[in-house]
C-alpha cells in the first residue's frame, strides 16, 4: 500500500461515514421512523390501494437512492413467494359469490377482494422491512442505537448476531463435508439423513462455544465491559436538524389517519 | 460514567459468557435450518439455538434467542415475526426444563419434545388462525389448502397440519440438544449459569448464584 492511499484509508475514518447519497446517509432512526410511519398509514387508510401506492413508493426511494439493483429482485421474489401465494389461498378459498368454478374450490369476488387487501398489507410490511436493511448497513444501525443510550453489550449481541450466522454458516459447510469424507451417510432415506444431522451440527455448536472463551479475553482486553462511554472507530454523520421534524410529522399524520378512521372521518 | 441500561445489567447478571452465547444461539437456529435444508430433511430444526441456550442460560436468555432469531428471519421472510411469541416460549420453557432436569435423561428429553410441539403447533396454529386468517403461504400453507379443498374447515385443517408437523420437527430438535449438552466439556460447563444442573451439583444460592459465572 503506498504512502497516499494509506493516507486516504485514515482520513475516511476521520470523517464521518457517507453511503455517498442523501437517503442512505439519513440517520438510521429518521429512516426507520419514516418506514414505519408510511406502513402505518398505508394499512390504516384500508383497502388495498393504498397499501400497494406504500409498496410502489418504496420500490421508487430505493432505484431514487441507488439501491434499486438489489432491491427490486428482492421484493419481486417476495411478491412472487409470500404475496401471490396469500392472495391466491384467499382468493381461491374464501365463500361468496362465484366468478370462476375450479371443482370443489372457485374463485370469488370476496376472495379476490380481501386476497388483494391483505397480500397488499403483508407486502407494505415486507416491502419497508426489507427497504431498511437495505438502506441501513447494521453496524450504522447499531451505532445510532448506541448513541441513544442502548448499552453496547445489547448492541453488540444484535451485531454479533448477524457474524455468527455467516461464521457458523460456513463452518457447518466445512464440518458437513469432513463428516461425509469420514464415512457419515449423508444420503438415503429419510433415517439415514436425519442420523447424519447430529454428528455435523454438535461440533459446529461445541467449536463456537470453545471460541467463546477467546472472543472474551479480547473484548476484556478493548474494556468492552467498562462502564465509560465506548468510542467508535466509525462515526455517523450529523443528524440533519429537518430530519426529527420529518420523521415527527409522519408519525402525526399515520396517527391522525388511525385516529381519523375510529372516529368514522372518512 | 454511562449508565448502564436495563439489558446490560440483566445480562450481566446473567454472566459474560451468556452476552457471548446469545449470538451464537441465534446463528444455531439458523445454522440447523441449513443444514436440515442441505441433507433435504422435511423439517425445520429452526429452533435447536433457542432451547440450548435456555437450558444452558436460563429462561430468559433462551427467550431473547428467539426472540432476536425470528426478528433477523423477518428481514428476507416478514411472515416470520407473528410467530415470535412462539420462539420465545421454547426459550422461558427450556430454562424451566432445564432447572428440574429434563434434559439430563434422554427419555425425559425425548417426553419434553410434546410440550414444545404443543407450544409450536397449537398456539403456531393458533397465530395463523388469528393473524393471518389461517392461510399463510409456504409448505404447510399449501397443506392445509389441500386440506381446505377436501371440505374441511379453516380451523381444523389449520391443526391437523400443524400439530403433528411439530411433533416431527421437535423430536430431533430435542435429541440435538440432548446430544450437544452431553458433549459440552465440564470445564465450560462449570462457567454456565446452568452447569450445576449438568455438573450434578447442588443449586448454588439464589443470589449468589452468578458469581460462579462472572468469570468467563
Amino acid at each position: 500500500m503506498t504512502v497516499t492511499s494509506l493516507q486516504e484509508v485514515a482520513d475516511g475514518y476521520r470523517q464521518p461515514r457517507s453511503l455517498g447519497n442523501p437517503i442512505l446517509d439519513l440517520n438510521p432512526i429518521t429512516t426507520l421512523c419514516v418506514i414505519v410511519a408510511l406502513i402505518v398509514t398505508g394499512i390504516a387508510l384500508g383497502g388495498w390501494v393504498p397499501s400497494l401506492a406504500v409498496c410502489l413508493l418504496f420500490m421508487v426511494a430505493a432505484v431514487v437512492a441507488g439501491r434499486g439493483r438489489t432491491y427490486l429482485p428482492l421484493i419481486l421474489k417476495l411478491w412472487l413467494g409470500v404475496g401471490l401465494i396469500l392472495f391466491l389461498l384467499r382468493a381461491l378459498l374464501t365463500p361468496g359469490h362465484v366468478l370462476i368454478p375450479l371443482g370443489r374450490i372457485a374463485v370469488t369476488t370476496e376472495g379476490i377482494e380481501q386476497g388483494l387487501a391483505f397480500a397488499c398489507v403483508v407486502m407494505a410490511i415486507c416491502g419497508g422491512v426489507t427497504l431498511f436493511f437495505e438502506f441501513v448497513p447494521m453496524r450504522h444501525l447499531t451505532l445510532a442505537l448506541e448513541r441513544l443510550g442502548v448499552s453496547p453489550q445489547a448492541s453488540y449481541v444484535l451485531l454479533a448476531s448477524f457474524q455468527a450466522i455467516t461464521d457458523l454458516g460456513a463452518t457447518a459447510k466445512v464440518v458437513l463435508e469432513a463428516q461425509t469424507a469420514r464415512g457419515v451417510e449423508t444420503e438415503g432415506n429419510v433415517f439415514m439423513r436425519v442420523r447424519a444431522f447430529f454428528p455435523v451440527l454438535a461440533p459446529v455448536f461445541l467449536s463456537a462455544m470453545a471460541a467463546t472463551e477467546e472472543r472474551a479475553i479480547a473484548l476484556d482486553a478493548r474494556a468492552f465491559n467498562s462502564s465509560t462511554r465506548h468510542t467508535s472507530l466509525v462515526e455517523l454523520r450529523r443528524t440533519r436538524r429537518w430530519e426529527p421534524v420529518l420523521a415527527v410529522a409522519l408519525g402525526v399524520i399515520a396517527v391522525g389517519v388511525i385516529v381519523g378512521r375510529a372516529l368514522g372521518w372518512f | 460514567m454511562a449508565p448502564q441500561s436495563k439489558f446490560g445489567q440483566f445480562l450481566t447478571g446473567y454472566g459474560r459468557l451468556t452476552i457471548y452465547l446469545i449470538p451464537i444461539g441465534v446463528a444455531i437456529n439458523f445454522v440447523g435450518g441449513q443444514i436440515a435444508l442441505l441433507l433435504k430433511l422435511p423439517v425445520y430444526l429452526d429452533s435447536i439455538g433457542t432451547i440450548l441456550v435456555g437450558a444452558l442460560c436460563g429462561g430468559l436468555p433462551g427467550a431473547v434467542v428467539g426472540f432476536l432469531s425470528n426478528v433477523i428471519n423477518s428481514i428476507t421472510s416478514p411472515t416470520t415475526f407473528a410467530y415470535a411469541i412462539l420462539n420465545v416460549g421454547f426459550g422461558i420453557l427450556a430454562g424451566y426444563f432445564s432447572r428440574i432436569g429434563v434434559f439430563r435423561s434422554w427419555w425425559k428429553t425425548l417426553l419434553s419434545s410434546v410440550a414444545f410441539a404443543f407450544i409450536g403447533g397449537f398456539i403456531g396454529a393458533l397465530i395463523t388462525i388469528w393473524v393471518f386468517g389461517g392461510l399463510v403461504g409456504g409448505g404447510t400453507g399449501l397443506i392445509i389448502g389441500a386440506l381446505m379443498a377436501t371440505g374441511m374447515d379453516v380451523n381444523t385443517a389449520n391443526f391437523v397440519a400443524q400439530v403433528p408437523m411439530d411433533v416431527l420437527d421437535k423430536v430431533p430438535t430435542v435429541l440435538a440438544v440432548y446430544a450437544i449438552i452431553k458433549g459440552i466439556p465440564r470445564r465450560l460447563m462449570a462457567k454456565l449459569p446452568l452447569g450445576w444442573v449438568y455438573l450434578g451439583q447442588e443449586r448454588p444460592g439464589a443470589k449468589a448464584q452468578p458469581a460462579t459465572a462472572v468469570q468467563p
